[in-house]
């Protein structure tokens, strides 16, 4: 078994579990003041005055800033349609209108509340379905004069709309023996890492060093650079440990603003978020979903045509979430054989938090839909549903809804084992039930960069742009490293989550670190690596073909004794040449696809190194109080081939919990102001480590060709893990209660509902 | 959140004096710390700390009861092999405040006098007819659990009155109790919908029965209607399903995040019902796991407790 597959324990353990670890709250320093921001008082309404002379007359405070103090700049990565502050108009609750640093929290938030704001209150579009009316009133009225990716296919209220079209959709409908037509609805919901958003800021002279819980430093660095006109050099991002993001702490959040008042103030200045600000403000909140679903079949169980409609919320600024509904679309039509596909989503703009990526963004939701809808049409043919899927999941050879033809895939046996894992068909208790669901996921091939160096005494420094968000992937680079240098994983150090130190990486987002930095580490590696066998082959004089590396010294092939270590490589190296290696591999290329017939293309139109999962849930429903437990899971994952087997199964375990928090509970709900009711973890309910069930997990190993995926053939892991629960629990829910939840989260009084109808 | 002053009294004695000046004592700080944090209220300007008075701490049995210092926390009453076998519903309640922490951090006294609708322990406090011991500097008095809650947050107590101890009588024998809560999830809950059932049996029949329903209304309280449909029945699922029926009735729920006055009324039901159930298999000398929620909710093979 080669290095990378042997468990290792991750540096950053130790720290973490101890309590040594230190986190941004934590920092202090001299002279340090404490940053507050004023949010909208309304979800729409135009600003018609903003006062702060009070609150900078109040003693103690040493900075009120507002959009008038900050370079007057739109930003967003697909859609540049927000600012740091409101100007004209604020458009969801949590949005900014100020900000200011003072001495202590309490100072600073009585100068808050001595902010005057007036409004004029403005019509509130909360609905997704609503804000798409011809009509409704426009949230931004000026977007059309927005900068934004040529890509993006823009019209009033809809930020952002792809389809997907594939044969002749009417035509298979209509030579479908059964058609299935089905409306499910997905509330919002959130991420919620344990760690709540945290800043500093510090000038010295032109430059500013921020020390954020970011999960994408360098993506951090370039929002402050533009949002405040610097150049990147002038902008240094740190991030210490980091206490979860989940998506929740992608993008570029705050550190601009509370670079701005630590300008003004001329003092280090700290932003901590209470949980409250956590729900309301950060634009990164998973987004609801509208999904009306259409499946036409044939007697012998073959899927003829599928049709969606999907209406996603995009909240009142678009972030990442422009690139959702082509996303979402590809999830509707499945990891399944279908003929005749159309599939059409929009991204509405509505007065509510903005969404971004949170961990998978849109498929725990779609899949959700598609999957209950999936077990629907079995249900019209009288078909087992596992049977059902059987007969349409995607194998080698055929073609997804964009006639990207697959290869090197393991969906049909993910399925399989999932089922013999949790037993399906065995006798259970009339209040159990097993339900199964597939999904799948992509991986995204990013350009990203690493250094490795040899130091003096023979250990090793890797110095990566990568950034940790809790999943270790960072904390295993050094296997990789390790097993080309045959050296041991203990014997390396890490500088990392350092936008000054290492080179760029688009951070924790998008499962994307051990599939692109994974590959620039080991690139970095053999770099060293050839540097040390021609040194080797100078210093024992032998033929660099006869050499070889391993236990940390090089060998002449066949001849043992002739041999010279790392460590005394490494000192003639500090005496002449160092050993500095550098590692930046090319993304793999996107697989071919069809997509002459789609609009909205963002990048999604097919799927790198696409992995699949089958979870299959044993759940207990109380019929008398719709309460849901999940008792047993089976999770199969077919994610090419696992490097870390401790680190993939932490994945899916914590996957599987966050998608039966979803499924079950989490969900914010909204009143008919906007607000978020629930923004607290009383009433926004959390699976505790109590609910968390056993999980069975599975590995199809099935590793993709050498450049189509990540290193070794291995797939994205972090995200995929959640994907398919929701579904999974839903289809027990039906099959224990004769009724269908339509709404998700699936909450006790949903499930409780579905049964009175 | 900040308090101006901060006292930790070493009797209740000085307790009491320094409550004369206008402090709030503090004992767990799991409702006031955790209040102030969320910005629920923020803490008082004075505060003493209570924790370190001896003579309130401990579960002690005297005649013809038990009685709880005030300083005694949920975990206290869970270990109390007394409480457990006594005072089952009482147990029932103390094993799923909250979690872990909460259990071993918050006291009793100071969760009956923060008066929430939604706690867990005065449902079976008012059932068994708890009495509350006030001190304050000018006096003592007694008073019943029942009337000591008057609304959401608030009771009789006077400022300057400290909650000393809860004594307990025991029950009669054949007494057989349970408190079943409404559980979304399996730790760290808030009542949505408790209910209480104190039953005592003579033979076949019941000869006492005492209903309480949680989170129903802006006090906890008893139902009148529910009891006399199980006194002097023969405790049969028909007079089981009356006294269920009749408690949900009595609700008064409210319409909010946590469920619609629809679904509480008809929980009301269900969780009355599986209560008084469980009280009655109790009483017959029947083992019922505590805390009986979780199992209430069906069992848990394959699935962490």
């Amino acid at each position: 078994m080669a290095t990378a597959e042997k468990p290792f324990i991750r540096q950053d353990g130790k720290d973490k579990v101890t309590g040594l670890g230190r986190y941004t709250a934590d920092l202090d320093m001299t002279g340090m003041l404490q940053a507050k921001f004023r949010y909208s008082d309304h979800a729409h309404a135009r600003i018609t005055r903003i006062d702060t002379s009070k609150a900078r007359a109040l003693p103690g405070v040493f900075a009120v800033i507002t959009h008038e103090d900050v370079p007057d700049v739109r930003y967003g990565p697909f859609v540049q349609d927000r600012r740091l502050f409101a100007k004209h108009k604020v458009r969801y609750e949590g949005e900014l209108v100020a900000a200011v640093a003072a001495l202590t929290n309490e100072i600073a938030q009585r100068a808050v509340e001595l902010i005057e704001v007036d409004y004029e209150p403005l019509e509130i579009v909360s609905d997704v379905e609503a804000a798409l009316q011809p009509g409704a009133p426009l949230l931004h009225e000026e977007w059309a004069s927005y900068g934004a990716s040529e890509d993006v296919v823009r019209e009033g209220n809809d930020c952002s709309r792809s389809t997907i079209l594939k044969g002749d959709p009417d035509k298979g409908m209509a030579e479908a023996d059964i058609v299935v037509k089905e409306r499910y609805v997905a509330d919002m919901s959130h991420a919620v890492p344990i760690e709540p958003h945290a800043v500093v800021a510090q000038w010295q002279g032109d430059r500013v060093t921020i020390w954020s819980s970011t999960q994408v430093p360098f993506i951090a660095r370039s929002g402050v650079a533009t949002t405040l006109e610097l150049p990147e050099a002038h902008v240094r991002i740190v991030v210490p440990h980091l206490g979860g993001g989940f998506g929740g702490k992608c993008e570029f959040h705050y550190e601009a603003q509370v670079a701005a008042l630590a300008r003004v103030a001329q003092r280090p200045v700290r932003l901590v978020f209470s949980r409250r600000e956590e729900f309301l403000a950060p634009d990164h909140r998973r987004e609801g979903q509208v999904l009306e679903l259409e499946t036409g079949v044939r007697r012998d169980g073959s899927i003829v045509a599928r049709r969606g409609r999907l209406i996603l919320d995009n909240g009142a600024y678009s972030a990442d979430a422009p690139f959702f509904p082509q996303l979402a679309a590809m999830m509707a039509a499945g990891p399944y054989k279908i003929e005749n596909v159309f599939v059409d989503a929009s991204l509405a703009y509505t007065n509510t938090t903005p969404s971004g990526s949170v961990r998978a963004p849109t498929a725990p939701q779609a899949c959700w839909a598609l999957e209950q809808h999936m077990d629907s049409v079995a249900g019209q043919l009288g078909m087992d549903p596992v049977e059902f899927r059987r007969l349409n999941i995607v194998k080698n050879g055929d073609e997804g809804p964009t006639r990207q033809v697959f290869e090197d895939i393991g969906a049909a046996e993910t399925l399989e084992r999932a089922v013999e894992l949790i037993g399906y068909g065995k006798e259970l208790p009339d209040d159990e039930a097993i339900g199964v669901a597939v999904g799948w996921w992509p991986s995204f091939g990013i350009a990203s960069g690493a250094y490795v160096k040899i130091n003096g005494d023979g250990s090793a420094t890797i110095i990566t742009g990568a950034q940790e968000c809790g999943t270790g992937a960072v904390m295993a680079l050094p296997l990789l490293a390790a097993e080309i240098l045959g050296m041991e994983p203990e014997s390396f150090s890490l500088l990392y989550q350092d936008t000054d130190a290492g080179p760029f990486d688009s951070g924790a987002s998008g499962s994307q670190t051990t599939f692109n930095n994974g590959r620039a580490v080991m690139a970095a590696a053999n770099d060293v690596r050839e540097q040390l066998l021609d040194l080797a082959a100078e210093q024992l004089e032998a033929n660099r073909d006869d050499l070889e590396l391993k236990d940390g010294a090089v060998s002449v092939k066949g001849s043992p004794t002739k041999s010279v270590t790392i460590p005394e490589l490494a000192e003639a190296a500090h005496g002449s040449t160092l050993l500095l290696g550098r590692g930046a591999d090319a993304v793999p290329e996107m697989p071919a696809s069809d997509a002459a017939g789609c609009t909205g293309r963002l990048g999604m139109e097919s799927f790198l190194a696409p992995t699949f999962i089958t979870h299959a849930v044993r759940c207990k429903v109380d019929r008398e109080t719709g309460v849901v437990r999940v008792l047993e899971v089976a999770a199969v994952h077919e994610s090419g081939r696992v490097l870390n087997p401790i680190g993939a199964n932490g994945q899916v375990e914590g996957g599987v919990v966050m998608g039966i928090g979803m499924a079950t509970l989490e969900g914010s709900l909204l009143g008919e102001d906007a607000r978020q009711l629930n923004p607290h973890l009383l009433d926004y309910k959390l699976q505790t480590a109590s609910d968390s069930p056993p999980i069975h997990i599975g590995w199809v190993d099935s590793p993709t060709k050498p450049g189509a995926g990540g290193p070794k053939g291995s797939k994205g892991i972090g995200e995929p893990p959640c994907v398919p629960t929701p579904g999974a629990i839903a289809n027990a829910i039906a099959q224990v209660t004769g009724a269908r939840v339509h709404q998700l989260p699936m909450t006790p009084a949903r499930v409780w509902e579905a049964m009175q109808r | 959140m900040s308090a101006q002053s901060y006292t930790a009294a070493t009797s209740v004695d000085e307790a009491l004096e320094a409550m004369a000046t206008g402090a709030r004592p503090i004992a767990g700080g799991t409702d006031l710390v955790v209040g102030a944090r969320g910005g629920k209220a923020p803490l008082p300007d004075a505060l003493v700390a209570i924790h370190r008075v001896s003579e309130l701490r401990g579960i002690r049995e005297q005649e013809g009861g038990l009685v709880l210092g005030a300083l005694a926390t949920h975990a206290d009453i869970v270990a109390s092999s007394s409480a457990c076998e006594l005072f089952t519903a009482l147990a029932d309640a103390s094993a799923i405040v909250g979690s872990h922490a909460t259990r071993t951090a918050g006291t009793i006294g100071g969760n009956v006098m923060n008066a929430s609708p939604a706690m867990e322990t005065g449902g079976p406090l008012i059932c068994f007819d708890a009495v509350a011991t006030l001190r304050s500097a000018s006096g003592t008095r007694r008073v019943a659990l029942t009337d000591l809650f008057t609304g959401p947050g608030r009771t009789v107590a006077e400022p300057g009155e400290l909650l000393t101890e809860l004594a307990i009588p025991t029950p009669k024998d054949g007494t057989g109790s349970c408190y079943a809560r409404l559980e979304y999830r399996r730790q760290m809950e808030i009542a949505i919908v408790g209910a209480t059932a104190v039953v005592t049996l003579d033979g076949g029949t019941v000869r006492d029965a005492r209903i309480a329903i949680t989170a129903l209304a802006p006090t906890i309280h008893r139902v009148a209607e529910a009891e006399q449909a199980l006194n002097g029945s023969d405790a049969s699922d028909a007079a089981v399903h009356a006294a269920a029926d009749a408690a949900a009735g009595a609700s008064r729920p409210i319409s909010d995040v946590r469920g619609s006055a629809q679904y509480r009324r008809a929980m009301a039901a269900v969780l009355t019902r599986r209560a008084i159930s469980t009280a009655i298999t109790r009483a017959r000398g029947g083992r019922f796991p505590i805390p009986a929620s979780p199992a209430l909710h069906g069992a848990v093979n394959g699935g962490a407790a």
